[in-house]
């Protein structure tokens, strides 16, 4: 089945599925559009939401284009365990960050984002670094989702990427804008039954039409013996242990994340968080299984593009309704995560920049509004930018991913421990920032008592992050308890060899760096021990403060406006 | 061999219909909760 086009359709066609799909999502966010919104609703809703809801948008949130593609990818790449390298882990940034996420929430329970919080604990320089690295997160997601708009539109249709990417970005753009949030997680829920829908029914179709278990089974013989290997070590140096190093890291430097984990109602944030794991971990391994249909066939991606690979086997055994369908489940996921990167960045910007570092706890709810907005339309335009020139996002790609790995533990150390100091957490970040750059880009020689030194700082680096995902779900004691033994397994396996795979080095040297700064400088500080407390004060709804200037707190977690306003 | 490359595969879409199942009840569940309440769903 090595076709050498995919079924194309009518510009007509496309048009009509584009307009259908962000005709209907504008729709469904007209039932919910308040004449006058509030601030606080834009960013967060009102910190209630249910379980349904919730699961939903966290599961479409999290599934992005990209997600489909990289796991067929992996599937095709490393064979029977390439999905589950893919999907696995992603699924796991879910559920390792909701123990941490309750600690959060526990502390702010009305904050917005998760810089807030630190601004709260430590000040602006802490604050502004998180912040800094969910926008450049956020904007990164936005051009990837929607070049891949522009990329499925033109291989697809006549239609132009641009178009595509142009469609796309004013689609999600139109029904985000005024409602934000809101609008956001009502339409996650319909972009997910759809997305969830399609999957169901694409899966199977594909796995029966190319011939069912037995037509599987048979070509397991074009697979060499790593990609037949459920434990191929290829696979988890290459897929998997990279992914895992980032587990911690995308889930704390995603503000999508933290927006979700403050709206949803604190009572339902486990069942919300486990429900999007399975749901995430489901969709992207059982697309990911294409892929790996895909090997056994001994297929070709056409023009050797891995992205062709889905198309190409929904055009290759199914009827065009199919890749409609399909068509339909790329824009869906694509949308659900841009509408949540714009309203995650109109949440940074409301809430970091103008309430905390320009307002400085004296903000305008209508100003704040208008700040939002104009984030949204800047955004996409951005996006849409970045995404039409293709520019080569890999350089920005690799300091993002540094940056979110160097702030993990400083993060959540200070949300824990009451030593941690502001100047430990900004040294510790730079810092490790420099050491990544060193190692990444092998500014110094990797060899002799250099590479050592860098494989030792990548020793803790992995021991902190078994440490903090154990001490997460099972407490203190036995998380230094797993980071002992890791570091202790990392330093006898991992040095002399570790040097060899220098993504994985940089990244764990950025962890291990930042968690040896910051504990030391903190050790030798003689400031006194924070006060947890006073973050719930110190963090609090705008609305309320703006309407009721010497307001009582309207239940026992919620901060008065004369502690919001000296929130500086 | 075959069973079990056809429960591998097919298992993933099967999930996907339990949480897809899960959400939608949940979904509707908190509609008739906000209704009772008198507040909006989101």
């Amino acid at each position: 089945m090595n076709s050498t086009s995919l079924h194309q359709f009518s510009t007509l066609t496309v048009v009509l599925l584009m307009l259908a799909f962000y005709g209907g999502t504008y729709l469904l966010t007209l039932g919910i559009r308040k004449k006058k919104e509030d601030a606080d609703a834009f960013m967060v809703s009102n910190h209630r939401i249910g379980f349904g809801i919730g699961a939903a948008s966290m599961t479409a949130t999290w599934i992005w284009a990209a997600s489909f593609y990289a796991a067929a990818t992996s599937g095709y790449t490393y064979g029977v365990s390439g999905p589950i390298h893919y999907g696995l882990w992603g699924a796991l940034m879910i559920l390792f960050i909701y123990p941490f996420g309750r600690r959060f929430r526990k502390l702010a329970p009305n904050a917005h984002t998760l810089g807030e919080l630190i601004h709260a604990r430590h000040g602006s320089s802490s604050q502004l670094i998180l912040a800094l690295s969910n926008v450049l997160g956020s904007v990164i997601s936005l051009m990837v989702n929607f070049t891949a708009a522009g990329a499925l539109v033109s291989v697809l249709s006549p239609l132009s990427f641009q178009a595509g990417v142009i469609i796309a970005g004013v689609g999600v753009l139109l029904y985000t804008l005024w409602s934000g949030f809101r609008a956001s997680v009502m339409t996650d829920f319909a972009q997910l039954v759809a997305l969830m829908a399609i999957a169901v029914v694409i899966i199977p179709a594909v796995f029966f039409a190319m011939g069912g278990p037995s037509e599987l089974v048979a070509g397991l013989d074009n697979l060499t013996v790593e990609q037949a290997d459920f434990f191929s070590t290829e696979a988890i140096l290459h897929q998997g242990a990279p992914f895992f190093v980032a587990v911690l890291a995308y889930a704390i430097g995603n503000q999508t994340i933290s927006q979700r984990l403050f709206a949803v109602n604190e009572e339902h944030i486990k069942p919300t968080f486990l429900t999007a794991t399975v749901g995430y971990g489901a969709i992207v391994i059982g697309l990911g299984m294409i892929g790996l249909m895909a090997l056994t066939l001994g297929i070709e991606p056409l023009n050797g593009d891995m992205n062709n690979l889905i198309p190409q086997m929904v055009s290759g055994y199914l009827p065009p309704v199919f890749i409609a369908l399909f068509f339909i489940l790329v824009i869906g996921s694509l949308s659900s995560t841009a509408d949540s990167d714009l309203s995650a960045l109109s949440a940074i910007m409301m809430a970091d920049v103008y309430g905390k570092n320009i307002a400085r706890g004296k903000a305008d709810p209508q100003r704040m509004l208008l700040v939002g907005r104009l984030t949204m339309i800047v955004a996409t335009a951005v996006g849409i930018v970045f995404a039409s020139f293709s520019l080569d996002i890999l350089v920005m790609l690799v300091f993002v991913g540094a940056l979110w790995g160097a702030i993990v533990f400083p993060v959540i150390a200070s949300c824990f421990w009451d030593r941690i100091t502001n100047a430990a957490f900004t040294t510790s970040v730079l810092v490790a920032m420099v050491m990544f750059c060193l190692a990444r880009f092998e500014w110094l020689p990797l060899n002799g008592a250099t590479g050592l030194l860098f494989e030792l700082l990548a020793s803790i680096g992995g021991g902190v992050i078994i440490g903090l995902m154990v001490f997460g779900f099972l407490g203190r004691a036995m998380g230094f308890l797993a980071g002992g033994l890791a570091l202790a397994a990392m330093l006898i396996f991992a040095t002399g060899f570790l040097r060899e795979y220098t993504v994985l080095l940089a990244s764990l040297t950025a962890y291990g760096t930042s968690t040896l700064v910051c504990v030391v400088m903190s050790l030798a500080s003689r400031q006194e021990p924070f006060d947890f407390a006073t973050i719930g004060e110190r963090v609090g709804d705008y609305d309320q403060a703006h309407a009721e200037p010497t307001a009582t707190p309207r239940r026992a977690a919620a901060p008065s406006s004369a502690t919001l306003a000296g929130q500086r | 061999m075959t069973l079990l490359y056809g429960f591998y595969v097919l298992i993933w879409p099967a999930l996907t219909l339990g949480v897809l199942v899960l959400i939608c009840r949940a979904v509707l569940r908190d509609r008739r909760d906000a209704k009772r309440e008198h507040r909006e769903l989101v």
